[in-house]
């Protein structure tokens, strides 16, 4: 069913720039050495099942804690462990393994997979699920019995899959979705509601994506699942954003998806789960998109979790240029200063930017046919050319003379400019929490769109820190309000997921 | 360029013309671009900055400052170079004390300037008054984004009371020389005269050096709002306030209130409406506080033009309510956002 006309106020279109990854698909050998990160997607770290010098193979379970809210984690290749080391993993330090691999493709499958899932007992399933790892997808997990979100299963009731593509660089719903990809997809979305069964799923897919949309339509059948076109504003692929869109329901700031019975997650994830129970494969691979214009050419690329950066983008980037790596989108990801990290399972995508540290002459009076702009100042705006993308800011820092852009584009509803001006002048106190400093869901539109070049998205992540150091939780008062779940089990995870980065 | 770009920098390297640091960044800036980066996410950030709105609104203000120029000649010209000249000196001096780059926003207010004086203003009247706007409008607030009143009207307003007879007296006809008139609003108070709509539209009638080519300021008005630049609530709750007042107001009142049309094409209402009231630093951030201002300002204009010993009430109504957008601002913020409560 395709239910249409669902907006969000706020947000802005990125379309249309150089560097959007093609449909083409490229498999690269697999790497000699991987490093695998213990904390991987949503959960707690886990613990090390295997020793310094043990053999391992592909899909073997290298990291596992029942207790815990976590979900295990498997060496992605055949091999033995180099070494088992503490190391800093964008701005976490956690244990990773490295393994030094044999460079054979094969990978051992897990013995309960089938493709008769359908008579196998709910309990089998979630455990098939649980170990493949593919629980720890999303960022509030899939539930199951084994501890993997901090909700049950049963306690579901609404699972979105997002395939809006707001983000400025997206995986191609094309390539995702080819040939059998739809029909495992649909098939992923009914294992998910096997093990699910009081949840209604919800489809969001890009509107201009209309075949696509048919081809999920049709082949969904009489199964009950509704899609819905919406348009792919940023940030609309938020938990935050999506969930309010589409069922109309309030967001709890500062809870996450799970809290309120429903569960995001997305295209690829449905994918995982589907080759998790019938291909009977662990979640060791991914798909990847090289996206921005410091590649020679921009594709996706499969890879095994755990490889290491320089390995993928080596002999793909542009030569003798100055380079800016940036792990996901250039809107929220964190820059790789260490090419020798690893991709985990949260990781979509790559991007590299050219620095641009020249400047344009009079680059303020160009008509700009390929620059973009939030304000409709430029030729960019009228015309259908590729746009620019570079770390150039485009302009001094100047006073704020409160345009309102940042606060027409904030989705949380929120006065950017406002919380900047408390901020910069180090008034932090409660007044900011009247002001819903706490609602701020990190898209960074803000700091995208103000001509003042200022970022007030750095100002109000520096507000909250100051806050929670002060000793304030802001939850505590949204709790009244709404009726939540796995609260008590959650506390934990979530403030440290909340430190760190998105899925 | 590049090469230029390195022989420039050089410049920095020379003692005696560190004392003009300031500027000579801020050449650098208009001439070659900056070569700043960005910190961190986002990691590319919009192609806009302060220079460029500032040069839209300057694009916007071109129809007005032709047809000033068309109309009266040299001495409109004169007028705006004087302006330019005389409130830049004062803008370079204080950037030169305060150690900052020079900002941009200047360069509008220099054109709006000499664009609400009218026609037969001697020089050194605008010179005073632009220089005093300049200063205690806006570099004692601490420079563009920190002014409470519109630099350009406070600049307006001095002159109009430090020189009432100049100032309020002296209306020239465009292309004649000599003649002078009252402007229509000051005919319709005083002998209750109603100027033709197509004399008031095509800028023929008497009145401050751009305002009276109408059709200009309503394309450069709708050109801002076009691009971002301005928002449409300030002028549509300005102008829709005042055709609403006056058209009850000339149904109870008419030898007092003039009817909706000619209170719109007279005066300096589509002027102030489309290109001063929206002035962002000095108007309400709020959504609704910017209907509010425009409604007040509304009110107040209509008051002013109606039972007044002035005319005209379009600047006196603006500056008014500029003093009023903090107050605004937060009446609206503090209602959008209730109080958290912590009750657990």
């Amino acid at each position: 069913m395709i239910i249409k006309k669902r907006k969000f106020t706020g947000g802005y279109t990125f379309k249309n720039f150089k560097g959007e990854p093609s449909d083409e698909l490229v498999k690269p050998e697999i790497p000699e050495r991987v490093i695998i990160p213990l904390k991987q997607g949503f959960g707690d770290e886990v613990n090390a099942a295997v020793k310094k010098g043990d053999s391992v193979t592909a899909g073997q379970i290298i990291g596992i804690n029942d207790e815990s809210i976590s979900s295990p984690v498997h060496s992605t290749v055949n091999g033995t462990v180099e070494d088992i080391k503490k190391a800093e993993y964008f701005g976490r330090l956690i244990n990773t393994v490295v393994i030094k691999s044999d460079v054979t493709p094969d990978f051992k499958p897990h013995e309960a997979g089938t493709s008769s899932w359908k008579n196998l007992p709910e309990e089998k399933l979630e455990e098939v699920l649980y170990m493949a790892g593919v629980t720890s997808l999303g960022r509030s997990g899939i539930p199951t019995r084994y501890k993997s979100s901090a909700i049950l299963p049963g306690e579901v009731e609404h699972i979105i899959i997002d395939g809006v593509q707001s983000d400025i660089y997206n995986l191609s719903l094309t390539l995702l979705l080819a040939g059998k990809g739809l029909n495992q997809f649909i098939e992923g979305i009914d294992i998910l509601k096997a093990i699910m069964p009081r949840a209604s799923v919800h489809i969001a897919v890009n509107k201009y994506q209309k075949s696509i949309i048919k081809k999920i339509d049709e082949s969904a059948d009489n199964r009950k699942i509704n899609i819905y076109p919406l348009d792919p504003k940023y940030p609309q692929g938020y938990d935050e954003v999506i969930i309010p869109t589409i069922l109309g329901r309030e967001f709890p700031f500062g809870f996450n998806a799970f809290n309120m019975g429903i569960i995001v997650l997305d295209i690829q994830a449905v994918l995982h789960v589907y080759e998790a129970v019938v291909l009977k494969k662990p979640l060791i691979e991914r798909l990847i998109a090289l996206a921005g214009p410091g590649f020679t050419e921009n594709f996706h690329i499969k890879v095994r979790i755990g490889t290491q950066i320089d390995y993928i983008v080596k002999n793909r980037v542009k030569p003798d240029t100055s380079l800016r790596y940036i792990l996901n989108s250039p809107l929220w990801g964190n820059t790789v200063t260490d090419l020798s990290l690893p991709v985990d399972r949260t990781v979509n995508c790559i991007s590299c930017l050219v620095e641009d540290r020249d400047g344009e002459a009079f680059s303020f009076a160009r008509p700009g046919i390929s620059k973009d702009s939030y304000s409709k100042t430029f030729a960019a705006n009228y015309f259908p050319f590729k746009k620019t993308i570079n770390t150039n800011t485009h302009g001094e820092e100047r006073a704020c003379i409160f345009c309102n852009y940042c606060q027409d584009v904030c989705p949380s509803g929120l006065v950017p400019h406002l919380l900047y001006h408390y901020v910069e002048r180090d008034m932090v106190d409660d007044i900011l929490l009247r002001y819903r400093i706490f609602n701020c869901i990190d898209c960074n539109l803000c700091g995208y769109v103000c001509p003042s070049k200022i970022n007030p998205a750095m100002y109000i992540k520096q507000g909250r820190e100051k806050l929670t150091g002060m000793g304030i939780n802001p939850k505590e008062s949204v709790l009244r309000r709404f009726k939540l779940k796995g609260v008590k089990e959650n506390k934990q995870v979530n403030s440290e997921y909340y430190n760190g980065d998105k899925s | 360029m590049k090469n230029l770009k390195k022989s420039y920098e050089k410049l920095y390297k020379i003692k005696p013309l560190m004392r003009f640091k300031t500027i000579i960044s801020t050449l650098e800036g208009i001439v070659f671009g900056t070569s700043e980066i960005t910190a961190g996410a986002p990691h590319f950030v919009d192609n806009m900055d302060i220079k460029r709105y500032m040069s839209i609104a300057i694009i916007a203000l071109i129809p007005s400052a032709a047809a000033a120029v068309y109309f009266f000649k040299l001495h409109a010209v004169e007028l705006i170079l004087v302006s330019y000249i005389s409130g830049g000196i004062a803008e370079v001096l204080f950037a030169l004390i305060r150690k900052k780059d020079i900002e941009e926003g200047f360069l509008v207010t220099g054109l709006i300037f000499p664009l609400i004086l009218p026609p037969s203003t001697p020089l050194w009247v605008a010179s005073v008054g632009i220089i005093f706007g300049v200063i205690f409008g806006k570099e004692l607030f601490g420079g563009t984004g920190r002014n409470i009143f519109n630099p350009a009207l406070v600049g307006r307003l001095f002159v109009t009371i430090s020189f009432p007879q100049i100032m309020t007296s002296s209306w020239q006809l465009p292309f004649v020389d000599t003649v002078t008139a009252a402007t229509p609003l000051g005919l319709f108070k005083t002998a209750h005269v109603l100027t033709p709509y197509i004399k008031l539209l095509l800028g023929t009638s008497a009145g401050s050096m751009g305002e009276t080519f109408r059709i200009g300021v309503i394309i450069g008005g709708l050109f801002l709002m076009f691009t971002r630049v301005s928002n449409w609530r300030i002028p549509f709750s300005y102008i829709g306030t005042v055709l609403l007042l006056s058209w009850i107001g000339n149904f109870f009142l008419p030898a007092k209130i003039a009817p909706p049309l000619f209170q719109l094409l007279s005066g300096g209402l589509l002027f102030g409406a489309m290109f001063m009231a929206t002035d962002p630093v000095t108007s309400p951030y709020t959504l609704p506080g910017k209907l509010i201002f425009g409604f007040l300002a509304g009110i107040v204009t209509i008051l002013i033009r109606a039972f007044s010993g002035y005319a005209e009430g379009v600047m006196f109504s603006i500056i008014m309510m500029n003093g009023f957008t903090p107050l605004i601002d937060s009446f609206v913020i503090n209602l959008k956002y209730r109080p958290l409560r912590n009750e657990r």
